[in-house]
């Protein structure tokens, strides 16, 4: 078996081929037993990934659960038309588009942060207790981290809602009402419940750095900062842009529960965002098609943002993803 | 390529193409309900019961079917239920929730369930027992199903009794009443403990963006005279929202926010917490059904054994001052029992269908379903049911399974209404009196029920732009009683209702009434 896998030693290059280069059939002949455990990777992603995309046609159809895909009748691009006309689109984009921006300004960088700042404790056995720390609140769901910001924030006995009174004198803020607390409140559960479990990847790129480059940077006389700098900075760089592309893609998703925890009657203008416009058309309303449009929409942009930033990474000097 | 290693790769590709096909498969052709067994999917609000187990054995006695139900978590319910409906796994029988939700709406109209508009009359105990729950119960004029009994009003005030026995407070008549118990609570120091730490009325956030969902603020509205949603004025359908009664009713709600009557978390609290301010003596009025009062017992029982009877009180709906009164009703049904069209296909077998869940909603059927089996888990005293072997192992499971899921199958009697079955026996005298005191609030104050002339009518409008609609009213309010709109602005807001789609909506609902003669 080891035999069959390695490629053969001599390459039976016919004329005209390029060198290293093989005919498609002999390749797939020769690594016969690599692409067989390609298999079940490629069925898992066709029959779980591309087949259940069939569904999105229904975002061309006033589709009817009864009716069935093929009986429910063709409108075109009326559900299109009628998001990018309707009165919401407009606040949603606005409101997706402010979030997201504000996620990539203070979320994205949290973590390496946090990762830079473990990396420069000397004690091993504190790097490793904090480590473990941060973590955890990736562990807890939307639900309790909401019923903690209620604790925290709740307008009458919230413990930091009666640090704030107590230090501004002012009246007593309801925060889970106020628009504009909205945001930063996001912002603040957000931060602290993913920078800890996302210095995981960046700590791993730390840990690969070579030793000897700073080793050689001290005897050059870097300080610390310097060492910071133009070792420990650059070692890092293609981690954090490779991590940048895939968030890009993301981008336009909030994590729906975390909103829609958050969303009430007072806040509801700077809140609706389209994970929730979704569900709420979609799976309460019943509007399937309609949400299946606006679910495509935010889907083509999330590709778009993707190659975006993968050809910004490259044009900029950088190893992009793909 | 050797003989063998090609057979492999050709095995693999049979195996790939079978699972692709299989998947595809899904889509398309139903199949038919066969005579012995019953498939069914009904909300569940504890742990599913095993069908060995006797409660369930026992309801299949009694029907002589083989039931196979799928019990789903009521708090996905509805969704759960959109995904079966489209899907192709229709069961023969299902509870429907949400019988004017849009995609039931839809299914119905294609013909995915039985008309039984005209069908209950030969089964003695499925035929309509109330008129308005009846026609409450219809899907844009039609009834798809047999509905599923609740009571017709249930709205009531409950009040701390031991707040108002110190204060020397009589429950509340009128809306006056109401408000001057609100400052007392608030201001009187009630629980005496020498602080001014308490307030009068507890209002929650209410879930979802309908304006008219049963919330305190509706049944404040009715109380000062609007329509329930909406209603009849000069020849025209207007809303709850567009008639002078609600802008008295908004500045009655106005002035026990702006005075500190109410608590201050009362645009963000959580439904689910409602109970906590009233039992940790925060606050002590809550807006709301009048089982609520009977949750109330039981958490402060939980607290203190010795006391517990002393501290809920109840008042029905509130008359205004001049003495008018107008109650807010509920629709007398949750939800319907749907079947379906694809599974159970002739008349014959729908009548087979409809013979088995008349057997169930018969007196001996409803008893199983509500009480459980008689001398195994309760025993029949001075016509109340009353638990026991509660603290055997077997026994409990029934009391569970009755409880939490198969009580809701039932259609005459269910919570809240015994209906043939039994009522439990309440063991204090506070507790017995309550519920006498419920039942004759209920029906003194559906003398002057203020019903909801849309139910049985769908707007095609309401359904496709309900997402943005829905919220505008609404929201609009809660931030004019928080002070963030002006009058002006609110109207403004109603204003733009009506001009995004709510001018249509009044038309096509006032069209629906008229043809079915409302």
């Amino acid at each position: 078996m080891a035999t069959d896998l390695a490629p053969p030693a001599t390459k039976p290059a016919s004329p005209g081929d390029r060198p290293g280069r093989v005919p498609i059939r002999a390749a797939l002949l020769r690594y016969r037993w690599l692409y067989l455990m390609l298999v079940p990777g490629l069925v898992y992603f066709a029959l779980f990934k591309y087949l259940p995309m069939y569904g999105l046609t229904i975002a061309f159809q006033d589709f009817v659960p009864f009716l069935g895909y093929s009986g429910s009748p063709w409108v075109g691009f009326k559900h299109f038309e009628d998001l990018f006309t309707g009165p919401d689109f407009g606040r949603l984009l606005f409101n997706t588009l402010f979030l997201a921006l504000l996620t990539a300004v203070f979320v994205f960088p949290a973590p390496i942060v946090v990762a830079l700042l473990l990396n420069e404790l000397r004690v091993a056995v504190l790097k490793r207790f904090v480590q473990s720390l941060i973590y955890i609140p990736h562990f807890l769901s939307w639900t309790i981290v909401f019923s903690l910001t209620y604790l925290l924030f709740a307008v009458d006995f919230g413990v930091v809602a009666g640090w704030i009174h107590g230090l501004t004198g002012g009246p007593r803020v309801d925060y889970m009402a106020r628009p504009e607390w909205f945001r930063p409140l996001v912002i603040l559960q957000l931060l602290w419940k993913t920078s800890g479990w996302g210095t995981i990847i960046y700590l791993a790129a730390l840990a690969g750095v070579d030793r000897n480059l700073y080793e050689a940077a001290r005897m050059d006389g870097a300080g610390r900062w310097r060492q910071f700098w133009h070792v420990t900075l650059p070692a890092i760089r293609p981690t954090i842009v490779v991590m940048a592309i895939l968030t890009s893609g993301n981008l336009l998703d909030q994590s729906f529960e975390q909103i829609w925890l958050l969303t009430n009657s007072l806040n509801r203008s700077v809140a609706d965002v389209f994970d929730t416009f979704v569900y709420y058309v979609g799976v309460q309303q019943g509007g399937y098609s309609y949400a299946t449009a606006v679910g495509l929409f935010k889907g083509v942009a999330g590709v778009i943002l993707i190659f975006g930033s993968n050809w910004l990474a490259k044009r900029l000097g950088q190893r992009g993803l793909f | 390529m050797s003989a063998s290693r090609r057979r492999i790769l050709a095995g693999v590709l049979t195996l790939t193409t079978a699972l692709a096909l299989s998947a595809c498969s899904d889509v398309g052709g139903g199949t038919e309900a066969d005579g012995d067994t019953l498939t069914m999917m009904v909300p569940l609000f504890g742990t599913a019961p095993d069908p060995q187990g006797e409660i369930h054995q026992a309801v299949e006695k009694l029907t002589g079917k083989k039931l196979s139900i799928s019990w789903t978590p009521n708090a996905e319910y509805n969704e759960k239920v959109n995904v079966v409906l489209a899907s192709d796994s229709i069961p023969d029988v299902m509870v429907i929730q949400d019988n004017k939700g849009p995609s039931f709406v839809q299914a119905a109209k294609a013909g995915a369930f039985w008309d039984l508009t005209d069908k209950l009359d030969k089964y003695p105990n499925l035929k309509p027992k109330s008129e308005q729950a009846w026609i409450n119960s219809k899907t844009d004029g039609r009834n798809y199903g047999v509905y599923r009994v609740r009571p017709l009003l249930r709205s009531a005030v409950v009040l701390r009794k031991d707040w108002l026995d110190k204060l020397g407070l009589e429950p509340p008549k009128t809306t006056e009443d109401l408000y001057e118990i609100a400052k007392a609570f608030t201001e009187r120091d009630p629980d005496g403990n020498g602080e001014k730490d308490t307030y009068g009325l507890i209002l929650p956030k209410w879930p979802g963006t309908n304006f008219a969902a049963s919330s305190p603020y509706n049944v404040i509205d009715v109380w000062f005279g609007t329509p329930n949603n909406v209603g009849m004025r000069d020849g025209k359908l207007v809303p709850e929202f567009d008639v002078p009664e609600f802008w008295e009713a908004q500045k009655y709600i106005k002035r026990f926010i702006d005075e500190g009557l109410v608590n201050p978390d009362w645009a963000t609290l959580d439904t689910g917490r409602w109970n906590d301010p009233f039992v940790q003596g925060k606050g002590g009025i809550i807006i709301d059904v009048n089982v609520r009062a009977g949750e109330l017992f039981d958490e402060f029982k939980e607290l203190d054994r010795e006391t517990y009877h002393e501290k809920v009180a109840m008042a029905g709906n509130l008359s205004l001052p001049d003495g008018r009164k107008f109650s807010y009703p509920f629709t007398g049904f949750n939800g319907i029992v749907a079947i379906s069209k694809q599974r159970v296909r002739t008349e014959e077998q729908l009548d087979d269908v409809l013979r088995t869940l008349d057997r169930l909603a018969a007196k001996e059927g409803a008893i199983l379903l509500n009480n459980g089996i008689e001398g195994r888990n309760f025993r029949v005293e001075d016509g109340y049911a009353v638990k026991i072997n509660d603290q055997d192992p077997a026994v409990k499971v029934i009391n569970n399974d009755v409880d939490f899921a198969f009580i809701q199958l039932g259609m005459t009697s269910s919570v809240g209404v015994a209906g043939d079955a039994y009522e439990w026996m309440r063991p204090s005298e506070a507790e017995k009196e309550w519920l006498e005191q419920r039942d004759e609030l209920m029906n003194l104050d559906l003398q002057t029920a203020v019903h909801d002339p849309s139910l049985p009518v769908i707007s095609q409008t309401a359904v496709e732009r309900g997402a943005t609609l829905n919220p505008i009213p609404t929201d609009a309010r809660v931030k004019y009683l928080a002070g963030e709109l002006t009058e002006e602005q609110f109207r403004a807001e109603i204003k733009r209702w009506y001009d995004s789609g709510g001018t249509q909506i009044l038309a096509e609902l006032q069209a629906g009434i008229a043809k079915i003669g409302g």
